[in-house]
């Protein structure tokens, strides 16, 4: 059994006594078995005595009972690592940060306490995932779409805490930008309602965010000061139809023009997440065209910009492609399909356009499991797990999990090729394959910059994960170097991510610390949490 | 004495109690909503790679190159002690899975399910 650091086993068998008496036995997980079931699956330390593994998991069904948990915790000392269904995985799971905390296992508050249709918003309790919230509102028929991350089944409220994304308009694929009112269980067992929640019977707690004075949410996202226990959500009222439509640009120069074209439809809200691709490149994660003549490209090093040109026409595709995806009334996707197309045609000597999916919506019941791309309509799905899961081209030494690293980079064409460069080097310097080339794409998830990076195997084999471990230490440094820094990383990683955040001698991550030394003296919640800990276990940073 | 007898009647009797009866009905819930997602049918036919193909059958086709069944609940060589394993211990990409997901009864039901046409 693992212990609490600083815990006697005598006063952590009181605490446990006690969780079983605020939740009752059967929800306090404390043999080795039922604890075993909380390690973070695609652990990149499975096995090593760096693995954050639980000393126990109390699983709550309501307010109350956090609260008492909370309590209880601190009259201890007792590290507690909420979540909410524990499937952020590469991010870490159901796995703490502080080796032997308990795990708060949310899951058993599963209520969708409201659906308005009309409002289109809807209220949850963490252990809602994706999949439950999409089949309430299907059940009922209500005209809403959800935006939902790749993995379905992790829920809105624990995938919007560590800022995920979805795929369908900006103002909601930013899972945290769409939520509206928090219910949270601070420190010291109190409880707070964020926004309009604070003013009793407003009716409007998730009409409108902000209430008055300072805005407290952000604190309770990838942080460590409160146990969020309710969370609302904006919906999309379901569009009446979906187009997509994809552009093709020529040059590898081209891609400036596209990316500000792109950019502009974004901002006006006149598209979905925009896909970008390279018809000549290999694609980002998994097959694609071009990839013995991209490795022969690339064998001396980063070619100039007349054999990256030679190299387009060479192959006789184009440069770049950008996949776009309009959700309206039909009238309005196809005026704006055709309004594109002709402001790209401008822009770009030489541009194509291929017409896409026409979809009326909602997607009949019937058609769901064979609709391709089902988190762009807003269905939950767990299909993305292919790209990871034994495939036919890692049919015979499949990985444990994967550890992914995005970083954040200007949303500009220099951007992405000085940042696949950097990527491809430092995969090279770590003695791997770099899969990023001059024809890269980045990931448009949040829609005013760009994510690009890597993600790397991880093993329940302690040797292969070491190697793991300095590729993901080498990548994020070199970007670090260039002012790329990631939006969100893995347990093992977050010390590392948050001294690169480092303006003015890290002066944000020193005001977190007073505030997590104000709210929670004891550092009873998640210690360690995006590289804030508690003063009592602060390291001294040089 | 008559106290002690009694308790030993009661708890010996227990033992004998037959445990609450499986479902496969419920194991078949619990499989299309926690395991089908990977696990069920592919869809689209035929496509085993990418968008649209399941992460788990896919898989078990790559795997086992069509000498097993890559749906899981055609298979009828799987066994109560493989399939627990595999659900709380995770096999590569697949996670593992805690009880305040699939609870120990809930995971009888879904073995009744899964060995239901089991070759003896």
């Amino acid at each position: 059994m693992v212990l609490p650091p600083n815990v006697s086993a005598a006063d952590f068998n009181a605490a446990l006594g006690e969780f079983r008496s605020a939740v009752g036995a059967s929800w306090v997980f404390s043999s080795d078995e039922d604890v075993a079931l909380y390690r973070d699956s695609y652990s990149i330390n499975w096995g090593e005595p760096e693995e954050r593994v639980a000393s126990a998991a109390v699983a709550p069904a309501k307010v109350e009972e956090v609260q008492q948990i909370v309590r209880i915790a601190n009259k201890y000392g007792i590290p507690l690592y909420p979540i909410s269904t524990g499937r952020n995985l590469t991010y870490g799971g159901s796995a703490p940060n502080l080796r032997g905390s308990v795990v708060v296992d949310l899951k058993r508050m599963n209520r969708i306490l409201e659906v308005d249709e009309k409002r289109a918003f809807a209220l949850v309790e963490p252990g809602v995932s994706y999949f439950d919230l999409y089949n309430y509102i299907r059940e009922r028929n209500l005209k809403l779409m959800l935006d939902v991350p790749d993995p379905g089944w992790g829920s809105p409220m624990g995938n919007s805490l560590d800022h995920g994304a979805g795929y369908t308009m900006a103002a909601f694929r930013d899972h945290f930008n769409s939520h509206c009112g928090m219910e949270v269980v601070t420190p010291d067992g109190d409880v707070i309602r964020t926004g309009m929640g604070a003013a009793p019977n407003s009716g409007s707690w998730q009409d409108f965010r902000y209430g008055a004075g300072p805005s407290v949410d952000g604190l309770f996202a990838q942080s460590n000061f409160g146990i969020v226990t309710k969370m609302g959500f904006w919906l999309m009222p379901m569009p009446e139809a979906f187009l997509s439509g994809t552009v093709t640009a020529p040059r590898h120069q081209d891609l400036d023009a596209l990316v500000q074209e792109v950019s502009y439809l974004e901002d006006l809200s006149l598209t979905g997440m925009p896909q970008y691709g390279s018809p000549v490149a290999q694609a980002s994660f998994g097959p694609g065209p071009g990839g013995a003549a991209m490795a022969s490209l690339m064998q001396n090093g980063w070619p100039s910009s007349d054999a990256l040109e030679a190299f387009v026409k060479a192959q006789k595709r184009p440069a770049w492609s950008v996949q776009l995806y309009f959700y309206g009334p039909e009238e309005v996707v196809r005026a704006t399909w055709q309004a594109a197309k002709r402001r790209f045609g401008k822009a770009i000597a030489g541009a194509t356009f291929q017409d896409g999916e026409f979809l009326t919506l909602p997607i009949p019941k019937e058609k769901e499991p064979t609709q391709p791309d089902k988190p762009r309509l807003g269905i939950p799905a767990l299909e993305v797990f292919n790209m990871v899961a034994r495939n036919p081209l890692t049919a015979n030494d499949p990985a444990d999990g994967h550890a992914d690293l995005f970083v954040t980079i200007p949303r500009k064409a220099s951007a992405i090729w000085e940042s696949s460069r950097v990527l491809f080097e430092a995969h090279r310097e770590a003695g791997v394959p770099g899969r990023q080339s001059p024809f890269s794409t980045p990931f448009t998830y949040y829609s005013r910059c760009f994510w690009t990076g890597t993600t790397v195997p991880t093993w329940r084999d302690p040797a292969k994960n070491a190697r793991s471990r300095a590729l993901f230490e080498k990548v994020m440094d070199r970007c670090a170097e260039h002012g790329w820094v990631s939006y969100r990383t893995n347990p093992a990683f977050q010390d590392l991510l948050a001294s690169k955040y480092s303006f003015n001698n890290n002066s944000l991550l020193r005001f977190q610390e007073r505030l997590k030394d104000s709210i929670d003296p004891n550092g009873i919640i998640a210690p360690g949490r995006y590289g804030i800990w508690p003063a009592k276990m602060r390291k001294t940073r040089a | 004495m008559r106290q002690t007898l009694f308790l030993v009647l009661v708890l010996g009797l227990s033992n004998f109690m037959p445990a609450q009866a499986v479902s496969e009905t419920n194991g078949k819930a619990v499989f299309d909503k926690w395991c089908a997602p990977c696990h069920g049918a592919v869809a689209p036919k035929n496509v085993m790679f990418g968008s649209g193909a399941l992460a788990g059958t896919s898989a078990l086709a790559v795997k086992y190159k069509g000498k097993l069944p890559a749906v899981l609940d055609e298979r009828t060589d799987l066994t109560p002690a493989l399939i627990k394993t595999v659900v709380r211990g995770g096999l590569y990409g697949m996670p593992i899975t805690r009880k305040t997901e699939v609870g120990d009864a809930e995971l009888d039901d879904v073995v009744a399910y899964l060995t239901r046409n089991r070759k003896k």
